[in-house]
């Protein structure tokens, strides 16, 4: 997925990370054994967001034991067994990573295609493995892939117009884990709030590559219609970190009101770190421009 | 709406009565207008008129209480059928409401039309437009208390504020004396238990 949706690690207890890593590796080699290997290298700590929230939901029982990792093969380290249900996490990546896929071919940079082009093959098995389960979802996500692609021929979308289709695509994703449908319905309008607070985020951090490469950005149309002159160099405008502030805030309380709603009790401590401070702090990383995909610290920035 | 008429003036009971009061006063009237009591009489056309708008106000003031307390200071508009847009953004067909809506000639677009159409970009998720129209709504007619809740609601999530959470995240709680000592105390008894001692004196 995109990689904005992960934990506030100084505010984590030890065995939350651990349950948190364990979750992480467990669907990596959920991947491996269902998708093949090279799927796995497209994994991002949102699917262990996703899990988390599978498993609470679903009340399924978590079984942790010592396993040795392609990333760090000379350590065992805490791993999500295959008693512990990841199915759904690991399904719904190869999902929306084809999609990516498929979309970065048809509308991307020449490096983007020809890593897209690489990597199609390997997922094309996956993808149908995963379709056979969740036939709908995979509609679903391809219909809000037409959509964005759409609106971005179309230059004119405001931000809500923008966001619509992460948002619908996050709907449908969260809206699949509910167990009656009251939850389901929460559910949906939390994916929906997520798949904005994403969307923003990410258009936030690709702004100056945009600029630069004249890409298609909600915010540069936004900067059009209000006169706002930016060349790119040094901080982000005012008007627009305004509105980003906005839209992320207006977002996660949104968010916020379906999780109480919610009321999810297992992994509670983990999901409140995500949720309220988690997603904040990677957003407050974009703005100020420190953020790595890698979840490493940028050259040159320090970190707290 | 009875004809433009408060439903509460027509049953002649208070703006904060209660289901059985609104009851009563319905019956009172019943009675009163019972067009069987006008047979052969001069009067039947205006009794039975009277009892049509008794009996609407009746159903919409029942209806108000039913529905929770937002709704007993609904507020609606001269230049379209905001009860009907307000059903529809509550039985949640949003699509249906929003062509209501956008039918609406842009000169005639007031307060009502603001706040409901904020509330549909609400319910849809699109909070930035939900947020505009709330403030407009808000900024044309400020008395609206039920323009101002949504606004203040959205208002404060804007501002970054988060339903649910857990107290103390940002501050660490348990590092007073008092649990210090205590902590020492249980350190102390566990010591002893092993066979050692923590504390000496105790």
């Amino acid at each position: 997925m995109f990689g904005y949706i992960r934990a506030y690690k100084p505010y984590m207890r030890m065995f939350e990370y651990e349950i948190y890593k364990s979750i992480y590796c467990g669907i990596c080699k959920d991947m491996h054994r269902r998708f093949g290997f090279m799927t796995r290298m497209t994994l991002t700590y949102d699917s262990a967001f996703l899990a988390l929230i599978d498993l609470s939901v679903r009340g399924k029982k978590l079984k942790v034991r010592g396993e040795r990792c392609i990333a760090h093969p000379w350590k065992k380290s805490m791993c999500a067994a295959c008693g512990s249900d990841l199915s759904f996490a690991s399904s719904v990546s190869v999902l929306l990573t084809y999609h990516k896929l498929r979309d970065d071919i048809a509308d991307s940079g020449f490096k983007k295609k020809l890593i897209a082009y690489a990597l199609l093959p390997f997922f094309k098995k996956a993808y149908k493995r995963a379709c056979v389960k969740y036939a709908d979802l995979s509609d679903r996500i391809s219909e809000a892939m037409k959509m964005q692609t759409a609106l971005e021929a179309d230059k004119s979308a405001g931000i809500d117009a923008a966001c619509e289709p992460t948002a619908l695509m996050m709907q449908a994703v969260f809206g699949e884990i509910g167990t009656n449908k009251r939850e389901k319905a929460l559910l949906a309008r939390f994916g929906y709030c997520l798949g904005r607070f994403v969307y923003i985020t990410d258009a936030l951090d690709d702004l100056k590559k945009d600029i630069e490469q004249g890409g298609y950005n909600p915010l540069i149309i936004y900067m059009r219609s209000h006169d706002i002159q930016w060349d790119g160099q040094g901080w982000f405008p005012k008007q627009i970190r305004e509105l980003c502030d906005a839209t992320v805030n207006m977002s996660l309380g949104q968010l916020a009101d379906c999780y109480v709603a919610l009321d999810m009790q297992r992994f509670r401590d983990i999901l409140d770190n995500i949720v309220y401070l988690g997603l904040k702090y990677t957003y407050n990383q974009v703005k100020t421009e420190k953020f790595n995909k890698r979840n490493k610290v940028r050259k040159g920035t320090t970190e707290l | 709406m009875t004809n433009g008429k408060d439903p509460y003036v027509v049953l002649g009971v208070s703006h904060g009565a209660t289901e059985e009061e609104v009851k009563a006063a319905y019956k009172e009237l019943v009675k009163k207008y019972h067009p069987d009591q006008y047979q052969n009489n001069p009067l039947q056309d205006v009794a039975s008129e009277k009892m049509a708008e008794v009996n609407e106000a009746y159903d919409e003031i029942i209806n108000r209480i039913r529905n929770g307390e937002y709704a007993s200071y609904q507020s609606t508009s001269n230049y379209f059928d905001s009860a009907r847009v307000r059903e529809l953004i509550q039985t949640g067909n949003i699509t249906e409401a929003d062509n209501i809506l956008s039918s609406v000639d842009p000169a005639r677009r007031d307060a009502e039309w603001h706040f409901l159409k904020g509330s549909v970009a609400y319910k849809r998720g699109w909070f930035n437009e939900a947020y505009d129209h709330f403030t407009q709504a808000h900024n044309i007619n400020p008395n609206n208390a039920e323009y101002a809740a949504a606004l203040n609601q959205l208002g404060s999530q804007r501002g970054g504020n988060m339903n649910g959470m857990p107290s103390g995240y940002y501050q660490n709680q348990s590092h007073d004396a008092c649990s210090c000592c205590c902590d020492l105390m249980c350190m102390d008894a566990c010591c002893e238990c092993m066979g050692g001692d923590l504390i000496p004196c105790c």
